[in-house]
């Protein structure tokens, strides 16, 4: 009797699950599509590079084992390109990310008010270069940026400032690239705190305002502790965005294959794409595409860890 | 949850951009007909627009041989190239009318791709075993990657009777293992572009011949730089430090021989002495400030190609390949017309030839073509002739390496938007001379990459000469370990 149980117990709730798949089977068949998709496009590219990622490999041809080479090679003279780029992941993310999630809460704080005419095209003008293509944008800022004959610089001599080399140096092609990143994803990171300032209680604010508080002791005592849920989710997301930049790097620093000056600007992703695409070192590209995902994980998981706990 | 999501998608997207594709069909075995084309005495006026006066060349070619009665090749074909080769120079010298003339049942579909499109595009087609065009336009400097990568079909019987016919420098690039893979367009001899009206301000002759015979070293190039800088404050020539690629230094390794690699060993030389010793050389310029800054390419490198005016400060000279000559004509000094004159490119140490190349264009047969034979009727019909080379020489200035044109009247006229000058023979002449050297090559992407953040490294101080070329010498041999 006891053997019977084990045995039909498995199957009856193996049955009870089918049942429940084919009653609600126009679901699935209504969201498979995005399921087939990631499988053939992803998650089949996701297993098949970590084949690729300990053999080398051109694109065609023969592929030749060659264990944790490709890893190890990233720690040597090789990895010089990798280890930069990393390290202006890191450089990128602390110039930007603060001030343009700074900026994004206090925007939407501003717009979540009601005491402001005409909100709706202020969120609509805020969001508009999200919905602008950034080869486009970048093209626009790389005219605006010249050093000689660009707007900015133009400008800066009007009032008697020497022109700034924007593109054509070390810490001039970062600050070019922030301005161009915040300028563009400002209205994003805007719209997902305006979401998450909808669901905090206006009452806890005006509760606080009544019990005599200033302004900026509600914003940062109420509102931002209550918002840090979705701050986070917006800091991982900028950074995983800071390390994957790309986009704009190809329009900004074209003739460089978007490494910018002294690779200033080179980002793991333009980087494994290079290797990839551009010298046909697929092993390479997917062993670094491998590492950078660690950091990447890692990086998260230490921000959901450090900054993510409910007090 | 939503986080764990957002990762994985992330990483999903990121193996997808890296994982790659199928593997490549059979080598589809071709058929080699031995054409034979007949044409009587041709006579055939192109106009050529040269900064706005209509010029009436006469090209003049040799009669071509009878064809024997072969069936000719049918079908739909589809060329990858980019504008200035394909529609302002393919398209509008006839060639293509003439092809379609003679081929009648060959139809042409030509996609306009800038070049980095088609670095994009037709290396995955070609990986992905589908998508590649029957007949691609390729720079040399690209050719030996896609070479070495593979998924080009096998030319070798095809070009046999173009080996001696075309310069010799050009088949490097396109052989591997005793194979050739290409059929060589035009060439890049380097020369030095100077504005007379510039040189004249600051008392150097203006004469081809003179200027070729005051400026003849590197040293004399520095001096008379100086004086262009001390007369009349113009920069000598456009050289970018921040974002410099090479393109320059690239020209003057050549010039001697030199490059990233030797071409027969393999053995990585971006360390050399005298790699060193040419940075040292073009960082001189940058120490006295005799060079402008604008990067080429891009909107203030046009502006001062194009500035007419001597009290706007025109850059005097410009070390670049004879494909330069149509587009400052065309679109980026048409103004300057009558002010430009040519002269030989200065020499490192004395003795040394006097010439180099950049860039230069081929065509490729993808082996996925369904139609290998329409698609070599093209290829070879556009380039393997000396009329058509010449038709299209006349119309671009893209310089045949097809040697056969070069006795053609086309090389002697002169030209109104270099004074008159007879700027072709130049070319000619400079072709010639060309070494071998190791830039472009199977990795040309990958050292050049390397080797530009040394020169910007050097360029902004931060490092020697010795130092950014033996950091990125390192990196080039990790790379191809």
């Amino acid at each position: 009797m006891a053997v019977e149980a084990t045995i039909t117990a498995p199957t009856e709730r193996r049955r009870e699950l089918w049942r429940q798949i084919v009653k609600s089977r126009w679901a699935y068949i209504f969201i498979s599509p995005f399921f087939i998709l990631f499988l053939i496009f992803q998650f089949g590219p996701i297993l098949f590079s970590i084949y690729l990622s300990v053999v080398n490999w051109k694109g065609l041809g023969a592929m030749e084992f060659v264990g944790l080479k490709n890893f190890t090679y990233l720690f040597g003279a090789g990895g010089a390109a990798f280890r930069k780029s990393v390290l202006n992941g890191f450089i990128l993310f602390f110039m930007y990310v603060p001030i343009m999630t700074f900026l994004a809460i206090v925007l939407a704080v501003i717009l979540n008010s009601k005491k402001i005419r005409g909100i709706k095209t202020y969120r609509t003008l805020i969001f508009a270069p999200y919905v602008t293509s950034m080869i486009a944008a970048g093209f626009t800022f790389r005219l605006l940026l010249e050093q000689k004959g660009g707007l900015f610089n133009i400008a800066l001599e009007a009032l008697g400032l020497p022109g700034i080399p924007w593109l054509e140096s070390l810490w001039g092609a970062r600050v070019s690239l922030c301005l161009l990143v915040v300028w563009g994803w400002l209205g994003y990171n805007m719209v997902i705190m305006l979401a998450g300032l909808q669901t905090i209680p206006r009452e806890l604010a005006e509760a606080a305002l009544i019990d005599g508080a200033s302004p900026v002791q509600a914003f940062f005592r109420i509102t931002i502790p209550l918002l840090r849920p979705v701050i986070l989710f917006s800091v991982i997301l900028s950074t995983m965005g800071s390390f994957g930049l790309f986009n704009e790097l190809m329009a900004l620093f074209y003739a460089t294959r978007g490494s910018g000056p002294m690779r200033a600007t080179l980002t793991p992703v333009v980087h494994i794409y290079q290797v990839a695409f551009d010298n046909f070192r697929y092993g390479r590209a997917s062993a670094t595409a491998y590492v950078y995902f660690a950091l990447i994980f890692v990086l998260a998981f230490l921000q959901n860890r450090y900054f993510g706990r409910e007090d | 949850m939503k986080r764990l999501t957002a990762l994985l998608i992330t990483v999903a997207v990121l193996a997808g951009l890296v994982a790659a594709c199928a593997p490549t069909p059979e080598v589809v075995e071709k058929v080699v007909k031995e054409t034979v084309v007949v044409e009587k005495e041709v006579e055939v006026e192109v106009t050529k627009v040269v900064a706005g006066t209509p010029e009436t060349v006469v090209v003049t070619a040799t009669p071509v041989p009878p064809p024997p009665e072969t069936e000719k090749p049918t079908g739909h074909i589809v060329v990858w190239g980019w504008n200035s080769a394909m529609r302002d120079t393919i398209e509008a010298s006839g060639v293509l009318a003439d092809f379609q003339a003679e081929y009648p049942d060959i139809e042409v579909e030509i996609v306009y791709y800038a070049p980095a499109d088609v670095y994009t595009n037709l290396p995955l087609a070609l990986t992905a075993g589908e998508g590649a065009p029957d007949v691609c336009l390729v720079e040399n400097s690209h050719l030996a990657e896609y070479v070495h990568l593979g998924g080009l079909l096998d030319l070798t019987d095809r070009v046999q009777p173009y080996l001696d016919k075309m310069n010799d420098y050009k088949w490097y690039d396109c052989e591997k293992d005793g194979k050739y893979y290409c059929l060589p367009w035009d060439s890049g001899p380097v020369v030095m572009y100077y504005r007379r009206d510039v040189f004249e301000a600051a008392g150097l002759p203006t004469d081809p011949d003179e200027v070729s015979a005051t400026i003849a070293t590197w040293g004399d190039y520095l001096e008379a730089c100086r004086t262009i800088k001390e007369k009349t404050g113009a920069y000598c020539f456009a050289h970018n430090k921040a974002n410099n690629f090479g393109r320059l230094y690239e020209m003057v390794l050549w010039q001697q021989g030199l490059g990233y690699y030797d071409p027969d060993t393999g053995e990585v030389t971006a360390d050399s002495a005298e790699n060193i010793e040419t940075l040292e050389m073009l960082g001189q310029f940058w120490e006295e400030d005799l060079v402008s800054d604008a990067l080429e390419w891009q909107d203030p490198w046009y502006a001062e190609l194009g500035t007419v005016n001597l009290e706007d400060q025109p850059i005097a000279t410009l070390l670049e390949a004879s494909w330069m000559d149509v587009f400052l004509k065309s679109w980026i000094a048409p103004g300057t017309a009558g002010k430009w004159g040519v002269a030989y490119m200065p020499v490192v140490e004395e003795g040394g030839v006097r010439a180099s190349n950049d860039g230069g264009s081929v065509f490729v047969i993808p082996e996925q073509t369904k139609n290998p034979d329409a698609a070599w009727a093209f290829v070879e019909f556009c380039l393997g002739r000396d009329q058509s080379q010449l038709k299209l020489f006349a119309i671009s200035g893209f310089i045949p390496s097809l040697e056969t044109t070069y006795d053609d009247a086309l090389f002697l006229g002169g030209d109104s938007f270099f004074a008159g000058q007879n700027t072709r023979k130049i070319y000619a002449d400079v072709v010639a001379e060309i070494p071998r050297a190791g830039v472009y090559g199977p990795d040309y992407n990958m050292m050049n990459g390397a080797v530009m953040v040394g020169i910007q490294r050097y360029a902004a101080g931060e490092v020697t000469a010795d130092e950014a070329l033996k950091e990125a010498a390192a990196e080039i041999r990790a790379n191809l370990e």
